[in-house]
């Protein structure tokens, strides 16, 4: 706290206007393993502030690491902003005085990281596959917050595990995340791997798939995928920009009536948990999507002022952001759904999602980790070389029905911290390689 | 002075360690960005810290950024039990070199101040506001990156490292209808690189071509003939050479995240393509935005073919991975950052140009598809199930370019992509981008280009 006193008191003297510093303060585990067995252990241990500050409508930001570096940092962002133009955008930082909650992550860094891949391996192995590549981390941090308007403080943390499963030319993968409200014990990293490994032996009769539309049973990391690549198309500053596919289509209907989609920073069972956005909001449940429409977009105090509504407690100050994006469940379970599917396909994961056209949504992924032709609600076998190539507005406004059975989501850099169920999608466009 | 407690690190760790080495890195990066019209800010990013590797019974890193020895110690201590551990530790030790090299430059990153910068943008952005495009954002970043490595076989390298990089993302509209276009340019150079890009005229042709994308007509799918431009040369090369030549991924290290490789027990050399075609990697290709003299593990880079002639020939290898296949590491030992592990990365992924004359190419095609750029474009995780979608592109009929036609779609696979190939051109063009792998994710810079290449009868949508 006290790199963030002398950061805050020699901008005031340098006469900002208003001043955001993130301070976090964090110690990360991280094992990796392949082949079933350990790779590498990975130990960070970090400091980093990230420093915000305007005068009038020139703004500019910075980051350092360390109390050394206060004078100099800090007279380069003064340097800064007197020589840059004004951002005619930015319409300050949240002034109300707030109140938060404060939230201790509990004995995270005791968990015996070894111990939880070798449960995850041995569950993978008992299932049936022959090999396992995969990760965990221990992640506990100090968030340090301090604006013109509020002070916040929070100790947050998680755990994370990985684990992809092979067998033969098939592949199964669970990606798994336990935030605050989770103990050490609870994880059972051994059905995680178990699970993984059973998608992955379930993998047979492997053909080339066919191009056509397809009824597709998505499971919570493909849905979770795309959402995650979509959800900025929500944010203010996308559909400001001009490249947003929810642009001017609040009070539409963008979804089925079936869909709810929700952000969730609150939810402590994940790793996207945070009590206040990052120029001191407090985070809320925000509904996006409500019965198939939508209600808002996500926004900060500026992109509030500027649109004529308020903060989401999104912020980013210039571009806001989800946390931890939720679709709500259905009432059905997931093999009910699974058991009705008379011609279609079962995906459980995708990656490299990447757009043609953000105005339009137009897209293209490919499904991985557990790809099925299901016939008469059975598999009928696994698919290869397939692509989803559609587009996000045809994917919502073709849902079905979602699953009663959520799962918290999170994968590298293609699942955010996310909760999702399974979610039957009608006429998915289908391609392939030739 | 941030770095000096870095020989001080080795002495230790070595005491410690069956081998043992440190990273330290200063990270200075600046960027300005224009979005329609306005002025978005200015950020500048501050970075510095160890990374310190022990292997004994297995492997471990500590990545800290303090500059306290007693902290940096206890750091490495509460490191070492794990290491004792059982798991993999085989690494690749090299003979110890000392050297230093840094990237030369003539309009110095130190030297240019922030209005420069920020009129950089502006232009751009001005210039696209001249020629009636309503959504653009243009970005102009730079950053220094001073470094030593050093470790316990006596290695001892320093560099400073400086990349300037602009970046446009613009979109026009007709109707409903809407075209967009990005495009990265980057290289380990002074702002000089960025003068003498010709960003204007660049512009201009990115803008006619997405405004008359709007009213071109689909492709009618079926089989053509395809060339293919330097912008697509270099993002196969990258994709589906480069990434499955990575020998970290073939071992099955990046299983669970970037994936593996469809060379993955395989037999080599192994046959990916026709006798035309040769991939090349190389990080002294001076000037390149992933140019360096040595990789972040101290090993000396140099030029590799990863497909020659049509057959595999060398991977890309990091020390670990050399240790896995039993050879000499070959400099591609790359990280992001200081506290980021090196993996096995590409660097400067081309193409090797061919004896033909560009016009060559089309002269023979009755009927084809010359698809010049890409907007679209993904990848399986094994690097075999591709996918480009043509930003611009144009029919061919009787040898001659014809009419634009509208996103036209290849979908294919890596060893039916490049036996496809029968004839490359002499010409030769590079393009920037930022290579994501990892875990957490490392986007290093690279470059990836080639020259234009004819590719015969590929199925088209």
């Amino acid at each position: 706290m006290e790199t963030v006193d002398r950061i805050y008191d020699k901008l005031s003297r340098m006469g900002m206007d208003e001043i955001v510093i993130n301070g976090v303060s964090s110690d990360v585990e991280q094992l990796r393993f392949s082949q079933n067995s350990k790779d590498l252990l990975n130990q960070w241990y970090e400091n980093e502030y990230s420093v915000f500050a305007a005068r009038g409508k020139r703004i500019a930001e910075i980051t350092l690491k360390s109390d050394a570096e206060i004078e100099s940092r800090l007279d380069e962002l003064r340097n800064m902003i007197e020589k840059i133009p004004e951002n005619p955008s930015f319409f300050g930082i949240n002034p109300k005085k707030e109140t938060y909650g404060h939230v201790e992550s509990g004995s995270i860094v005791d968990t015996d990281i070894q111990g939880l891949c070798e449960s995850a391996i041995n569950g993978s192995l008992e299932a049936g596959s022959k090999r396992s590549a995969g990760l965990a981390y221990l992640v506990r941090y100090t968030h340090i917050l301090k604006t013109s308007y509020n002070e916040a403080q929070y100790t947050g943390g998680g755990t994370e595990l990985v684990i992809r499963s092979f067998s033969g030319e098939t592949s199964g993968q669970e990606s798994v995340h336990y935030g605050p409200s989770f103990r050490p014990g609870s994880i059972d990293a051994e059905s995680v791997g178990r699970a993984a490994g059973e998608m992955a032996v379930s993998g047979n009769n492997l053909s080339t798939g066919e191009e056509g539309k397809f009824t597709i049973l998505m499971s919570p990391y493909l849905i979770g995928n795309i959402i995650s690549s979509s959800s900025e198309f929500l944010s203010y500053y996308s559909v400001d920009s001009g490249m947003s596919c929810f642009a001017g289509k609040i009070g539409y209907k963008v979804s089925s009536e079936s869909l709810n989609l929700v952000d969730d920073p609150l939810d402590m069972s994940g790793v996207g948990y945070r009590p206040f956005d990052e120029e001191g909001t407090p985070t809320r449940k925000n509904v996006f999507i409500e019965n198939g429409i939508l209600k808002r977009y996500m926004q900060s105090y500026s992109t509030g002022k500027k649109s004529g509504t308020e903060s989401t407690g999104n912020a980013g100050i210039i571009s806001p952001g989800a946390w931890q994006m939720r679709i709500e469940p259905g009432n059905r379970s997931f093999r009910d759904i699974l058991s009705e599917i008379k011609d279609g396909l079962f995906i459980n994961n995708a990656w490299y999602t990447r757009f043609q056209d953000y105005r339009n949504g137009i897209f293209s992924t490919v499904p991985r980790d557990g790809v099925f032709r299901i016939k008469n609600g059975e598999i009928a076998g696994s698919v290869s070389g397939i692509r989803i190539s559609d587009s996000v507005t045809n994917v919502l406004k073709n849902v079905v029905e979602m699953s009663k059975e959520m799962k918290n989501t999170k994968w590298w850099e293609e699942i955010q911290p996310s909760m999702m169920p399974y979610v039957l999608v009608k006429d998915v466009n289908i391609s392939r390689s030739f | 002075m941030p770095g000096e407690l870095i020989d001080r690190i080795v002495d230790y760790a070595s005491g410690i360690s069956r081998f043992s080495d440190a990273r330290f890195m200063a990270i200075n990066s600046k960027g300005v960005a224009y979005r329609n019209g306005e002025f978005e800010g200015m950020e500048s990013s501050s970075t510095s810290g160890y990374a310190i590797r022990l292997v004994n019974n297995s492997m471990g890193f500590v990545y800290t950024d303090s500059e306290d020895w007693q902290t940096v110690r206890e750091k490495i201590d509460l490191l070492l039990p794990a290491t004792k551990r059982i798991g993999k530790n085989r690494i690749s030790e090299t003979d110890p070199v000392k050297d230093s090299w840094k990237v030369d430059q003539k309009k110095k990153i130190e030297d240019i101040s922030v209005e420069e910068r920020i009129e950089i943008a502006r232009r751009s952005d001005k210039l696209l506001e001249s020629l009636g495009v309503a959504v653009r954002m243009n970005y102009v970043g730079d950053k220094k990156v001073v470094q030593s490595y050093r470790n316990s076989d006596g290695c001892s390298i320093d560099a400073e490292i400086s990349r300037v990089s602009y970046y446009y993302v613009f979109g026009v509209f007709d109707g409903s209808q809407f075209e967009q276009s990005t495009g990265q340019f980057g290289a380990s150079s002074g702002y000089e690189y960025l003068d003498s890009l010709d960003l204007e005229e660049r512009l201009r042709s990115e803008v006619k071509a997405m405004k008359e994308n709007l009213s071109a007509p689909a492709l009618k799918p079926g089989t053509y003939d395809l060339v293919i431009g330097p912008e697509i040369s270099g993002i196969v090369a990258h994709e589906s050479c480069g990434h499955p030549t990575e020998y970290d991924r073939i071992i099955g290290r990046e299983g669970a995240l970037a994936g593996e490789s469809f060379l993955t027990g395989k037999q080599f050399p192994y046959r990916i393509g026709s006798e035309a075609v040769s991939v090349i990697d190389d990080p002294t290709f001076n000037m390149s935005y992933g140019h360096y003299k040595y990789d972040d593990e101290g090993v000396k880079a140099r030029k590799r073919y990863l497909y020659r002639k049509g057959f595999t020939d060398e991977f890309i290898l990091n020390r670990e991975s050399a240790a896995m296949l039993g050879v000499e590491p070959n400099g591609g030992g790359r990280s992001s950052s200081w506290n980021m592990e090196p993996l096995a990365r590409m660097s400067t992924t081309y193409i090797e140009p061919g004896e033909y004359e560009l016009e060559e190419l089309f002269e023979e095609i009755r009927s084809g598809v010359y698809m010049k750029s890409f907007t679209e474009w993904n990848i399986d995780d094994i690097r075999f199930n591709e996918k480009y979608v043509g930003k611009e592109s144009y029919l061919i009929e009787n040898g001659e370019v014809r009419g634009r036609i509208r996103r036209p779609t290849l979908e294919t696979n890596t060893v039916k992509f490049y036996s496809s190939i029968d004839a490359v051109a002499k010409d030769l063009d590079f393009f920037a981008g930022n290579c994501g792998k990892g875990e957490p994710m490392q986007g290093v810079d690279v470059w990836m280009g080639g020259p234009h290449a004819r590719l015969r009868n590929m199925y088209l949508k």
